[in-house]
């Protein structure tokens, strides 16, 4: 397969020109989408895996800046995986870019929405078993390990400056314990950014 | 529910629910919820808007929602979209209530994406990005945290977390292979014993 070969030259952006290779993409996602447990956000370190390491469509500083879009836009932030297909595919035009971005959505949310759709089906069946107490239980603290992982891994790809890692750590501090909308975190840190008192 | 079959006199009270929504209610119901919930906090508006303003189901119901959502893989607003129009008109009713949540926010944020990748060059829009990705590290950040609360009594739960934290981060693991290890094992630990209910 020519998977390895693309593997192999490292950061040559891996080129979806054709409908094989948005297959082939397509097929990464679907395979991913029944590992992310506890909501979407437990895959974003994998996301970044491919779209940054493996594939080469981004920057780190690109993957960052499309987390934050997918966080201030409205809408589920999983979103995200839409804005991924759109910058694998930017160098090809918008129209094939746009394509790769439903698709690439497509493909992470239908295995789990079919299972979703099995499990409200069947729900009062499941709801006692012992397979899903255990499920349940277990899965928790394996989300709390990846969503730790997940929050370091944005935090190294946003590559800020000292002040920007300061402003990191007052924002988390801000989600834990206040409920203000993260929306003015946002614009007031841009606004800092824009004075330059935040760089990267 | 003390009255299972409300009358149209007592549509009003607060306790009745209302009639079960069609598909384009259903629609129009999800696509509130997602253009409410700018910035986070879809959850709260999904509860807000489908128990108290259009109360197409009970609190209880709902709750019992969102524990599946949460269960079952994919992320939780979607499964909850699923589950909510599921429970009204099956599969279809699980189709519409999922265009109603993405269409509209969808089409929103390529359009943003596009305007994104024609302009993120521009110096005065890096500066300004540099300022707002900090802001979104420290809402990633700030996830683990939230639920690290409920652990700190379970000494296994936190070192499984931390087994798993070091793996991702330190050994650059790939998640697929860490939850096929750990998954297993946890399940193993956490599954329920008839003598002892685990907390």
């Amino acid at each position: 397969m020519s998977a390895s070969l693309w593997l192999a030259a490292a950061c040559t952006p891996e080129r979806l020109s054709d409908g094989g290779r948005l297959l082939q993409v397509m097929g990464q996602f679907l395979s991913l989408s029944l590992f992310s447990l506890g909501g979407g956000n437990t895959l974003l370190a994998e996301y970044h895996h491919l779209a940054v390491d493996q594939y080469c469509w981004l920057t780190a500083r690109q993957f960052a800046d499309l987390y934050a879009l997918a966080e201030a836009a409205p809408g589920p932030s999983s979103m995200i995986v839409g804005l991924l297909g759109l910058g694998a595919a930017w160098r090809e035009g918008p129209g094939w870019a746009l394509l790769s971005a439903v698709a690439a959505e497509l493909a992470i949310l239908l295995p789990s929405t079919l299972v979703m759709v099995v499990a409200c089906l069947s729900w009062k069946r499941l709801a006692r078993s012992p397979l899903r107490l255990a499920f349940e239980r277990a899965m928790g603290p394996i989300t709390l390990g990846i969503l730790s992982a997940v929050g370091l891994k944005i935090l190294r790809s946003a590559d800020t400056d000292g002040a920007g890692v300061v402003a990191s750590c007052v924002v988390c501090v801000l989600m834990l314990r206040t409920r203000i909308s993260p929306l003015w975190f946002m614009a007031v840190a841009g606004g800092l950014g824009a004075f330059g008192l935040i760089n990267r | 529910m003390t009255d299972p079959c409300p009358s149209k006199s007592d549509a009003g009270r607060l306790t009745a629910l209302a009639p079960r929504p069609s598909l384009p209610d259903l629609f129009v119901g999800m696509l509130q919820i997602a253009l409410s919930a700018f910035g986070g906090g879809l959850s709260a508006w999904s509860q807000r808007i489908v128990v108290e303003q259009r109360r197409w189901m009970s609190n209880d119901q709902f709750l019992t929602g969102l524990t599946v959502a949460r269960l079952f893989p994919g992320p939780n607003q979607i499964n909850m979209a699923v589950y909510i129009g599921t429970e009204f008109h099956g599969v279809l009713g699980a189709g519409v209530a999922l265009a109603g949540m993405l269409l509209v926010p969808f089409s929103l944020l390529l359009g943003l994406g596009m305007v994104y990748f024609e302009v993120h060059e521009l110096p005065a829009v890096a500066r300004v990005l540099a300022g707002v990705v900090a802001a979104a590290a420290g809402m990633a950040l700030s996830m683990g945290f939230k639920i690290l609360d409920q652990y700190w009594k379970d000494g296994v739960a936190l070192v499984l977390a931390a087994v798993v934290f070091v793996a991702l981060s330190v050994f650059h693991a790939r998640l697929v292979p860490v939850v096929l290890v750990s998954g297993p094992l946890a399940m193993a630990w956490y599954w329920p014993r008839s003598a002892r209910p685990a907390p």
